[in-house]
């Protein structure tokens, strides 16, 4: 039961892998998504239509900056940009992750041994 | 006169030219404030063409739960677009046929309404809320300026109309009844205002609906209630009690529709925007400001009208006055002749108050101590009448309409002079008055000890104050 493991552990880390990927400069949606999925060697796969409501609302709160122009490789697209909000948000976010990470791996180390 | 003339239509473009302008610079303002995205339009969708297009049919039903302004809707729609092209293109790359990834990048996105309705809830931050609130404050003062200056220019327009085709009913031999004839032009300086502050309060709400619809990202009619209501109650508060002014019925019924104006303008076709207007008619407004000082002082002067003052009036008998409606003059035997009381009254504009005063005069003349005077007298007053109009030809005197004084004020002695303070400014539609002094004699009958004197008083307060006050 993988699929559906990932999907309650990925719940509510959206925001904070949406914002550690913007962190190394502007990309847009579809971009994201994919870049998301490389850096974690496709372990994370953010569902597509979470995606959205999260950098509207990332957006909506000021973490980011979203303006259209033109892409590399075709037609106008909506890039989004972290602001200092959004940096102050993901330190935040991955501290909090850290503790949990840590202690969710002391807890069930023994399990997978 | 072809002076007069040629700067009356100048007067009555350059006002066109500057109300369009102020809509048009409005308008640019406002679209500085929206959000938009600067080219995305639903036009970017893929697969445009087919019979049934499911990539259009998914943005349609995801779109429907978005309760957003049109600008967010469309950059909402292009941007899902865009994902979806580039998630077809993918996986037609990794050999799936155009109909199976089509399918597959539109079950990715999930459920087209709840999408939408994730999107909309992530649009609704309460920060774009106090951003939009505060914008809104902001937008509405700039609009209540601006539609004060386009309602002040619009009212003249009017006006200056209304008085062309009064020259021309009068040329064609028909004139029309004066209304503003017993204000002193009074009337008309203060309708200008109010109805220039209507036209401020439509256009105030209205700016402040659609800066913060665009800011706080809702659409403007969600948020119209809220500023019907604020708009309602604020200029409704202020119609009441904060224009001070000459007031009458007229007046005060402009001033109520100041809060109907800015209701009005929260509900009448806000979804709609201002209409645009190029730079040309922006420059035609600015050259308005220049034209309507000169055309206003060219009609002005060719329209100087001669008023006779009640001072020229021919000469007339006592009993024009009618003051016997007051009371009968006091028997010599106890008031003699050589004894004249003389009234005269002054305006003490910091009170509102009309102070009347009464003396003894002798032959020569000279002011006498009135005291002795008044041994035979008791319950000395100053009664106030309604009088005649002052400014119509005739002496004034007593209005024989009324049979009794609308204000009474005991006379108290200051020094050589009898006094009272009446409030005429706080009495609703006191309009001409003649202030009579009388008083009970030793016959237990009251009778007038002068003939007293009259003049005109315009309210002068509050719509509230007028409403309330005594007639």
């Amino acid at each position: 039961m993988p699929g559906p493991i990932r999907g309650q552990l990925l719940k509510g880390t959206t925001t904070l892998l949406v914002l550690t990927v913007l962190r190394d400069g502007e990309l847009y949606g579809y971009e994201i998504a994919l870049r998301i999925r490389e850096r974690s060697g496709g372990a994370f796969a953010p569902s597509e239509g979470a995606l959205y409501p999260a950098l509207h609302a990332l957006e909506a709160n000021g973490a980011l900056q979203a303006s259209w122009r033109e892409s590399d490789r075709g037609p106008r697209r909506r890039y989004y940009k972290i602001t200092k909000t959004g940096l102050g948000m993901l330190e935040a976010h991955a501290e909090e992750w850290a503790t949990f990470s840590m202690g969710m791996a002391r807890a069930v180390g023994g399990a997978t041994k | 006169m072809i002076f007069a003339t040629v700067y009356a239509i100048a007067l009555l473009c350059g006002t066109i030219a500057l109300v369009i302008g102020v809509v048009a610079l409005m308008r640019r303002t406002e679209r500085r404030l929206g959000p938009g995205p600067g080219g995305p339009s639903a036009s970017t969708t893929p697969g445009a063409g087919a019979a049934i297009d499911p990539i259009a049919a998914y943005l349609d039903r995801m779109s429907g739960e978005l309760a957003l302004p049109a600008a967010d809707v469309a950059e909402v729609r292009a941007e899902l677009a865009d994902h979806l092209a580039d998630s077809i293109a993918s996986l037609e790359a990794e050999g799936l046929d155009r109909d199976s990834a089509t399918r597959e990048a539109l079950g990715r996105l999930g459920p087209p309404a709840e999408l939408g309705r994730q999107i909309h809830a992530a649009h609704q931050s309460t920060r774009r809320l106090l951003a939009g609130a505060g914008g809104g404050v902001f937008a509405a003062g700039g609009g209540f300026v601006l539609g004060y200056i386009a309602g002040g220019f619009m009212v003249s327009a009017v006006i200056i109309g209304l008085a062309a085709v009064s020259g021309v009913l009068m040329l064609l031999g028909l004139h029309l009844p004066n209304l503003l004839s017993d204000t002193r032009g009074l009337g008309g300086n203060a309708m200008i205002t109010v109805l220039a502050t209507a036209i401020a309060a439509y256009a105030a709400t209205r700016y402040a609906i659609r800066t913060s619809a665009s800011v706080s990202h809702r659409t403007p009619r969600t948020i119209a209630v809220v500023w019907a209501v604020i708009g309602g109650l604020g200029f409704g508060l202020w119609a009441l009690f904060g224009l001070h002014g000459y007031q009458t019925w007229y007046i005060v019924a402009a001033e109520l529709l100041i809060p109907m104006a800015a209701v009005a303008g929260a509900f009448w076709r806000v979804e709609r925007g201002l209409p645009q207007a190029g730079r040309a008619v922006l420059a035609a407004g600015l050259v308005a400001f220049i034209v309507l000082p000169l055309g206003l002082f060219a009609v002005a002067g060719g329209a100087s009208v001669t008023v006779s003052s009640p001072g020229e009036a021919t000469s007339f008998q006592m009993s024009d006055l009618h003051l016997d409606t007051v009371a009968p003059m006091a028997p010599t035997k106890w008031l003699p002749e050589q004894d004249v009381i003389s009234g005269d009254f002054a305006v003490d504009y910091a009170a509102d108050l009309t102070v009347v005063t009464a003396s003894r005069f002798s032959a020569e003349p000279a002011t006498l101590p009135i005291q002795p005077l008044l041994a035979n007298w008791r319950d000395i007053r100053f009664e106030a009448w309604h009088a005649m109009s002052i400014d119509l030809p005739g002496p004034g005197g007593i209005d024989t309409h009324y049979t009794s004084p609308f204000a009474v004020q005991p006379a108290t002695l200051h020094g050589d002079s009898l006094a009272a303070s009446f409030p005429f400014q706080k009495y609703r539609d006191a309009g001409s008055w003649w202030v009579v002094l009388t008083a009970v004699g030793p016959d237990g009958r009251r009778y007038r000890l002068d003939i007293g004197g009259g003049d005109y008083t315009s309210f002068s307060g509050t719509a509230w104050e007028w409403l309330t006050a005594p007639q």
